[in-house]
């Protein structure tokens, strides 16, 4: 039996001769499959697979950091700053490492991050979660004082998971970053416009020359190792940064303060849906100062700034609507809606229609037409908001009472074709090409009337202004041209571009578009103006020295029965134009025309405006009378002598204290007060300063307020208006009534007229 | 020649050899000591080829790691001055061996197998466990720490040759002869399996398997066996979580689905792809690789061969490669002409260990096996291994010796 299996399972045959073959065999099965196969799997790792390896090698291998180009800062005519980048840093997280830190280690992070960056946790764990990264960022833009906190938690040393000393520095890394700060936060924020996260400008300038701005990136791409120990030195290239280039704007920072003084102000009492304003140079078409109130601050960008806004919002319950609110009233404060919002343009759009009449001799300078109240047209009556009519008048007193008649008349008189050519002329078919972002462009057919279509009734209502849509800008381009001897300009904002040395890049050359009107034509609408600021519905713009030009429009908003946008368009001077002013109130509440909410705002900006153009003041004689006097200087004097010499001069003057010299007086020498108005003269050094009472002077004449203000035993300074008109009350004052001022100090009181300005 | 022939020319031949240079001083069990004659000057200059490429490729990937290791305290130098010390300490017994008479290391076969059996035993009794790796039992403590395994493997290479020799007839005559050898085998990787040494099992079996083949045990068995053993295979893989270790089963599953963004399980894995695919064609040039810069873990050890591949290229990697395989090419050679059966297994035993950890290492860092951890002979780092593959080089070079001896006696006759 045992036999038996032996004989089965035992050999077959003699295997020994066969070994050599066995060897053989084998040896090549080593050689062919195995080495073989092992030479398969390194052309298949090194060179099929090889690019696809090398990348993700790369990956972990390359730490690529960007140097943030430093962006172009923003100047004001005048160098002010308005936008600058500054030195900021980002925060950001090695998740590889802190995956394998202690928990309490991690716990420490968290919390110190959650304090110091005001994150959440949730936001902390989702971004540590990318541990295959090891630099992961956690927030940008972080000021000085955050960081230095961070710095110092970064110095502090844990024990890792093999009891070594490790910093957290290597956890937490704090890199440059940049921050764009805005230092006159609100001021011209609608032109100047801001950055958002990646630095890149979102609104006005900072969007439209963002590439400018921006500069070029650098890189640094250097190989590192797998640990924060370990530095490799041997493989590094550098990519220097491109500095970005550098703007100066034609706006002028106290110009644009004026402007936007007075428009918040008009924002304030108008209750107005916005206040737009314009300030441009009449030679060139540069933009001096440019507003739409509300608008916001420029480094709180995506806060509601306008209280009244912000609190009606927070009113609302349902919180849908509240963020849909929310959002509306934010991309609303971002819109320069001096250049975006279009709306008619009203009587303003009269001095387009004469120059046209004019240039056309479609009507006589001096021809006279009589207003009988109404006028027709085919089969339509259009009636004079003077429903009386304004009887016999001259052109220059049409324009005055802002007599629709007139201008129906000479518009009818031209013709669709005529009109149409001095409409494109002045450019209101196209944009004006300034730069900034969003501006609105004409539609034919829609925002005005096509050509082919236009009827002789939509020419009857475009000749007053009504029925077509244009935006600011090209309300006082058009104007503008005119005021320039009949050259239309093109607008704009950037004067010119400077590297990062400060040298200059390129200058705007100002671009004439062309002559759209004669230079007599021009002058003899600038006289016509002159007379609309002196006696006619401008009177409120009119400025005492300053010969002002002006015409004021209401239009119906046809969308919103009852509401108007009133508006006012003045060159200053008339004689030898510098500035053309745009005032444009969206539904003011209350006084509602042109004449009587937008010419004072434009009154007091041409008057500190061209104050600070230097341009001289030439009065005439009945201002003459009426001017403010210098205060003389009578310090160190005889207590006796002074006040017998200032009341010769006509002053009232009040002594302080027993002593025999004046030791100060108040106003201080040099200054100008009103005619006969106060000076205190103080003779003892102990004695405390009076104290006066600010009155209020709303609603009285000039006059009145002097007395008021007399009595009072302060002085006040006229404003606003020409100084000989009765009609004038008051309306603004500087310092609010009941106020406490030193006895003798200047209140600066506004006047206006609200009769004889009516052009609605 | 039949095997009864071949016993005889043996036997005559170590009585010629004793007969005919008595002026030897050195004899022991009435054998010369050392032997004469010139060795292989292929095989030597492969050897120290391929030991000098190792050296600067072991001191190019451990450079960086030992700068930043606090265990070397941060000695840049720590392994390559250790490596090249051992080297030395190889090369000269190397020589040394290459002279001694492999009728001698016949005769001490017995010897040196129970040496290795003791010291198998020994580590799992006593192991000395290595900071880091307390759950493996590899490393035994005897004035040095060393690997028994390292050990081992000659023995059983020796102790394998000398019983195919010796059973030779029984062998086939008996069929349980076989069966038992292959007991004797398994019986022996169970011992260094439950060292946790998985990676050196395999390689054992494997070699074990292939001197069986080659000792001429009947082809049935070999069929039978690889039949189970594929099953077994297919069992240990789709029941790996049962059977193995966790960190084995891990190594598995990481092999099977290639996630090249893992970075724990196949971090090491990946690594080696990142520094082979980062080499391309012509390499990074010698010292430039990147991935060792703390990327790859342990570069110095068991995927030097990755680094070696991001530094020299594809074209320099297969030259390497070429030469490993013209040194087990030689090697069969040498084999072949060996003048006893003892030497030509050993020759061959010798020369499919070298052939199979070079294949098996490289397959597992260009990712066609799982991560097992099969160390590079000549390359990686270790001392023990370092000084037993120069060893074994020596008695290949000795056998060499008698080998040219024989080839020039035939011709002289």
């Amino acid at each position: 039996m045992k036999m038996n299996i032996n004989k089965i399972l035992r050999p077959k045959k003699i295997i020994m001769k066969n070994l050599h073959q066995r060897t053989m065999g084998l040896l090549a099965g080593l050689i062919i499959l195995g080495f073989g196969s092992t030479i398969f799997g390194l052309g298949y790792t090194q060179l099929y697979k090889g690019e696809y390896f090398k990348t993700k090698a790369e990956t972990q291998q390359l730490s690529d950091t960007t140097i943030t180009a430093q962006r172009g800062v923003i100047y004001d005519a005048n160098m002010s700053v308005l936008a600058q980048s500054a030195s900021a840093w980002k925060i950001s997280l090695n998740a590889t490492a802190f995956a394998d830190a202690p928990s309490e280690v991690k716990e420490n992070v968290y919390s110190t991050l959650i304090n110091v960056l005001g994150v959440s946790r949730e936001y902390l764990e989702d971004k540590a979660s990318y541990k295959q990264y090891n630099s992961v960022i956690i927030k940008t833009k972080v000021e000085k004082e955050e960081k230095d906190k961070l710095e110092a938690f970064v110095k502090g040393t844990f024990k890792d998971k093999e009891n070594n000393d490790q910093s957290y520095g290597s956890l937490v890394m704090i890199d440059e970053d940049v921050k764009r700060y805005y230092p006159y936060s609100t001021l011209a924020s609608q032109i100047i416009g801001f950055t958002g996260m990646d630095n890149d400008g979102r609104a006005g300038i900072e969007s439209f020359y963002n590439s400018t701005l921006t500069g070029v990136d650098g890189r640094v791409i250097s190989a590192r190792s797998n640990s924060s120990v370990a530095q490799d030195i041997e493989y590094k290239s550098v990519y220097e940064a491109k500095q970005g280039t550098s703007l100066v704007l034609t706006i002028d920072e106290t110009i644009q303060r004026y402007l936007e003084n007075s428009l918040s102000a008009c924002y304030e009492t108008s209750k107005a849906k916005s206040c737009t304003g314009i300030v441009m140079e009449v030679e060139t078409g540069a933009i001096l100062a440019m507003s739409s109130k509300s608008d916001y601050d420029l480094n709180d960008p995506y806060t509601i700034h306008d209280k009244k806004t912000a609190e009606t919002i927070e009113k609302i319950t349902d919180e849908k609507k509240k963020e849909n609110e929310y959002q509306e009233a934010m991309y609303s404060q971002w819109r320069n809606r001096a250049i975006t919002d279009t709306y008619e343009p009203g009587s303003v759009f009269k001095v387009i229609t004469m120059a046209a009449g004019l240039e056309e001799n479609a009507v006589k300078y001096d021809e006279k037409f009589t207003c009988t109240g109404s006028v027709s047209v085919a089969d339509r009556i259009y009636s004079c908001h003077n429903t009386a009519g304004h009887g016999t008048q001259t052109l220059t007193e049409g324009l005055m009472n802002s007599c629709n008649p007139y201008f129906i008349t000479i518009g009818q008189r031209l013709g669709v074709d005529t009109f149409y050519k001095y409409f494109e002329a002045f450019g209101f078919t196209e944009k004006t090409g300034i730069d900034l972002p969003g501006e609105t462009s004409p539609k034919a057919g829609t925002t005005y009337f096509e050509k082919d279509k236009m009827t002789v009734v939509n020419l009857a209502s475009s000749s007053f202004g009504q029925s077509f849509q244009i935006t600011p800008i090209q309300m006082i381009t058009a104007v503008n041209a005119i005021a320039n001897d009949g050259k239309l300009m093109q607008p704009y904002v950037v004067s010119k571009t400077l590297d990062s040395e400060g040298n200059v890049v390129s200058g705007t050359q100002p671009v004439v578009k062309r002559q759209v009107i004669s230079e007599s034509t021009s002058e003899k609408i600038m006289a016509s103006m002159e007379q609309v600021a002196l006696n006619g519905t401008a009177k409120n713009a009119y400025v005492a020295g300053f010969r002002v030009g002006g015409k004021t429009g209401t239009s119906d908003k046809l969308n919103d029965v009852g509401q108007v946008v009133a508006s006012f368009v003045g060159v200053a001077p008339s004689n030898d134009p510098k500035i053309t002013v745009l005032i444009v109130v969206d539904e003011p509440q209350g006084a509602s025309g042109g004449g009587a909410v937008a010419a004072p705002v434009a009154g007091e900006v041409i008057e500190k405006t061209l104050t600070y153009l230097n341009v001289e003041r030439q009065y005439n004689d009945s201002e003459k009378a009426l001017l403010d006097v210098q205060v003389p200087g009578v310090t160190g004097k005889n207590v006796d002598e002074a006040v017998s010499s200032l009341e010769n001069d006509n002053f009232s003057v009040k002594v302080v204290g027993d002593g025999s010299t004046v030791l100060s007086q108040m106003p201080a020498s040099g200054q100008y007060i009103p005619q006969g108005g106060i000076i205190v003269l103080y003779t003892d050094e102990q004695k405390k300063k009076l104290k006066a009472e600010v009155p209020d002077f709303a609603g009285m004449t000039i006059t009145e307020a002097n007395y008021a203000a007399v009595n009072a035993g302060i002085n006040i300074k006229v404003s606003g208006n020409s100084l000989s008109d009765e009609n004038l009350t008051a309306y603004r004052q500087s310092s609010e009534k009941g106020a406490e001022i030193e006895y003798g100090s200047t209140v600066t009181v506004y006047f206006r007229t609200m009769s004889g300005i009516s052009d609605h | 020649m039949s095997s009864e022939q071949l016993r005889k020319t043996a036997e005559k031949n170590s009585s010629a050899s004793s007969s005919k240079e008595p002026k030897n001083k050195f004899r022991l069990f009435g054998l010369d000591v050392f032997i004469g004659g010139g060795f292989d000057i292929v095989y030597m200059v492969l050897v120290l080829m391929l030991l000098t490429i190792g050296l600067v490729m072991m001191f190019s990937a451990s450079y960086i790691s030992a700068k930043y290791d606090p265990a070397t305290k941060y000695d840049a130098t720590y392994y390559i001055k250790r490596q090249l010390g051992f080297a030395l300490v190889g090369v000269a017994l190397m020589f040394i061996i290459s002279r001694i008479n492999p009728e001698l290391m016949k005769k001490m076969t017995p010897v040196i197998f129970a040496v290795s059996l003791v010291l198998l035993v020994l580590v799992l009794i006593h192991p000395y466990r290595l900071d880091g790796k307390e759950d493996f039992k590899r490393w035994l403590k005897l004035g040095i720490v060393f690997q028994p395994s390292d050990v081992a493997k000659l023995g059983i290479i020796m102790f394998f040759a000398w019983l195919l020799e010796k059973y030779r007839h029984q062998i086939e005559t008996k069929w349980w002869v076989s069966l038992a050898l292959f007991g004797l085998l398994g019986f022996l990787c169970v011992l260094i399996y439950l060292e946790k040494h998985l990676s050196c099992t395999i390689l054992i079996m494997l070699i074990g398997i292939g001197m069986l083949f080659l000792g001429g045990v009947d082809r049935r068995w070999f069929i039978l066996g690889f039949t189970v053993g594929i099953l077994l295979i297919a069992v240990v893989v789709i029941f790996r979580d049962q059977l193995l270790d966790p960190y084995q089963a891990d190594r598995i599953d990481s092999f099977i689905h290639k996630d090249y963004d893992d970075v724990d399980s196949r971090w090491q894995t990946n690594q080696s792809l990142f520094a082979l695919g980062s080499g391309g064609f012509f390499g990074l040039g010698l010292g430039n690789s990147r991935q060792k810069y703390l990327y790859m873990p342990e570069p110095q050890n068991d995927f030097i061969f990755a680094i070696v591949g991001e530094e020299l290229g594809f074209f320099r990697s297969v030259l390497i490669v070429l030469v490993f395989a013209a040194l087990v090419f030689e090697g069969f050679v040498i084999a072949t002409k060996a003048k006893s059966m003892f030497e030509r297994l050993l020759v061959l035993g010798i020369s499919l260990q070298v052939g199979l950890q070079t294949i098996l290492n490289i397959l597992v860092v260009t990712d066609l096996m799982p991560n097992t951890g099969i160390s590079l002979p000549f390359f990686s780092y270790g001392g023990t291994a370092l000084v037993m593959q120069l060893v074994e080089m020596g008695m290949v070079l000795a056998v060499s010796r008698s080998g040219e001896r024989k080839k020039r006696a035939e011709k002289n006759a």
